[in-house]
Order: structure tokens, then C-alpha cells, then sequence
């Protein structure tokens, strides 16, 4: 959903789970900016500015996503959301 | 299990947030309970301050804002309306699933509520209800190979109060939309009448001490929390952090 300048915002919240809010902005298909924002739990925390970052530059396809995320959450641990959720909140986003 | 109790009164946003940290950095068995002086909004790790925060309110209120380094919800800590604890431990004394850790803490809390004749229990993820409405909240972190859990419990709420503060639609703070919350949300207050904050510390170390087993003796701060404490205050206080997401 486009909000203004190019900013897409998504939200979603999670049955029985938390809300994940997601801030992107697309630049020639590519992920040029993103935020994944809520009231979840990820341990260990920081880890999510390193999520954004490998998010940055990629070609915002599904496949691509849930490659990314999904490895991402393989050493980082996610309470009141899924990995699927974190997709679906970015596609939602756009 | 021996565990230290601080009990603390009040402090502002910045120093409750930097002593917690210090006390998740030694990870020494301990429970503190706090207030908050002047009244503040605390964040979760992965929120917007200015997407939860209505900035401009909190500074005409003279309430502090600061984001936590645990993740959950926006809160909002009024200086009368709430007691906030913190849990601290090394991993090793408590269950290795942070879900499971969240049981047994949560649990103990709402046993030592019923001392003082609440029908409370664990709910959710982080929650405890009396008749399913909430009365408490409480987000866990950990680190260095240590467990900081800390939360609310509510002894009287002003839930229109809350939403000026936070940044919520304009359809949310409608009267329909507040009675809506107001029954989804309890306070001690309002479920038994006033109460004394001793009382309600001395219930929900009751609490503890009968769940988990816990054995409490009463001391302060180490000099050295103190002193790791008042440098991580700066943290809390810097726009870099609040402001970071």
C-alpha cells in the first residue's frame, strides 16, 4: 500500500501472535530501503538491523524473500510471529 | 535459590532502563521492583518511536519516552498507576525455552496475586488476566548467557490517558473504541479496590517464594551495577537510541 513519496507500508497481525509493521520503498524492482517494525520478539534483537540490511538491494520477488528470511531465521529466534509472517508482511507492503 | 530484592521506588525512564541492563550484564539472581518518576512511555526493541508515540503529548504531559532493549509493546507507566519488575538470573536457573521461561515467571506472579484475592493467570505469550482482561505484561531478553524479564502490573489504569499519549487512530479513541479496551484491560484498583503498593510487592514475592522455590534476602545495588549503570544511562537518554527505528 502506497502511503506517499514512494513509501509502501504493510502491517499484519499475527493470529494469536504479535503485529509486524513493514516500511519499503522499491527503486527499479530492487529493495532500496526497508523497516521491520512491531511489537514481536526476536533474540537476539540486533539482529534484525542485520535482516534489513541483507534485504537491501534485492530483487523484490517472493521466492527471493523467503530465501533470505527463512536462512535468517535459522539462527535467530522468533517469538509471537512466524518467518512466514515477515514475508507476508513485506509483500503486503507493496 | 537464593535471590537478591531491591525494592527501588522511584526512578526516571533512563536510569530504571540502564539499571536493568546492568543488572542483565552481572546476571546476579535478583528481583527489583520499580516505579517511574515522572510518568513515562517506554517502547519495545523493534518499534517506531514515531509511529507508537504521540511526542508532542508526552511533552506537553511531561512524560519521558525511551525504548527498551526487550521487545513487546508501547507502555505507558504512570508515576501512581503501576509497579514494574524486573527478573534477572543466569540461563541456567530457569527453562531453556524463553516461551517456557515466560510460564514460570508470569505463573509465579499470578499465584502471589491471588493472596490478595485476584483470580489471575498466565495468558498468552507475556500476559496475566483476572477474568480475561489484562493486569500485567512483561517482555524477556537475554544476553550473556543471562535472563532479564521485566514487567508491569497495573494498579489503577486511565485509558484515556494512555491513548493521548500513544500514537493511535483517531477511530481508536472514539468512547466506543475506549469502553472496547477498558474491558480487555483490568487493574488492581479496579478489580478489589485500593490497595497498598507493599501489599502488592509482598503478594507477588509470596509468589515467587511458593512457585519457584525462591528464598529472598533484601539488599541493594553492587557498587560495580552502579557504576555500569550510570554509564548505559547516557544510552537510554540519547536520541541515536530512542529514536533508532
Amino acid at each position: 500500500m502506497k502511503v506517499k513519496n514512494g513509501i509502501l507500508k504493510g502491517e499484519l497481525k499475527v493470529k494469536n501472535g504479535k503485529l509486524i509493521k513493514c516500511t519499503l520503498e522499491i527503486k527499479d524492482g530492487r529493495i532500496k530501503s526497508i523497516k521491520l517494525t512491531g511489537d514481536f520478539f526476536m533474540h537476539p534483537e540486533e539482529k534484525i538491523e542485520e535482516l534489513e540490511e541483507r534485504l537491501i538491494g534485492i530483487k523484490f520477488d517472493k521466492e527471493k524473500l523467503e530465501n533470505i528470511i527463512f536462512k535468517f531465521f535459522e539462527e535467530v529466534e522468533i517469538i509471537g510471529a512466524s518467518k512466514e509472517d515477515f514475508v507476508e508482511v513485506i509483500i503486503k507492503a507493496r | 535459590m537464593r535471590f537478591r530484592l531491591i525494592i527501588d521506588g522511584y526512578r526516571n525512564a533512563y536510569e530504571n532502563m540502564a539499571i536493568d541492563e546492568a543488572l542483565l550484564f552481572y546476571g546476579r539472581p535478583t528481583i527489583r521492583f520499580y516505579k517511574w518518576r515522572p510518568s513515562a512511555i517506554s517502547i519495545g526493541y523493534f518499534q517506531s518511536m514515531k509511529e507508537e508515540v504521540n511526542l508532542e503529548e508526552c511533552r506537553k504531559q511531561g512524560v519521558d519516552v525511551v525504548r527498551r532493549i526487550t521487545g513487546g509493546g508501547a507502555v505507558y507507566h504512570d508515576e501512581h498507576g503501576e509497579i514494574t519488575y524486573s527478573f534477572v538470573c543466569p540461563k541456567n536457573m530457569l527453562p531453556e525455552k524463553i516461551l517456557d521461561s515466560y510460564k514460570l515467571i508470569c505463573s509465579s506472579i499470578a499465584y502471589g496475586l491471588h493472596f490478595l484475592g485476584l483470580e489471575a493467570k498466565h495468558a498468552g505469550i507475556n500476559d496475566i488476566v483476572v477474568n480475561n482482561k489484562k493486569i500485567s505484561g512483561s517482555a524477556q531478553t537475554r544476553r550473556h548467557g543471562n535472563v532479564l524479564q521485566h514487567g508491569t502490573v497495573l494498579l489503577k489504569v486511565d485509558v484515556r490517558k494512555m491513548f493521548s499519549l500513544l500514537k493511535v487512530g483517531k477511530e481508536k479513541i472514539s468512547d466506543k473504541a475506549i469502553k472496547n479496551i477498558e474491558e480487555r484491560v483490568t487493574s488492581i484498583e479496579k478489580e478489589i479496590g485500593r490497595v497498598k503498593e507493599e501489599e502488592v510487592i509482598g503478594a507477588i514475592k509470596r509468589g515467587f517464594e511458593e512457585e519457584m522455590g525462591i528464598k529472598f534476602h533484601e539488599e541493594g545495588l553492587t557498587k560495580k551495577e552502579m557504576e555500569l549503570a550510570e554509564k548505559l544511562r547516557g544510552k537510554y537518554e540519547s536520541k541515536e537510541w530512542n529514536f533508532k527505528r
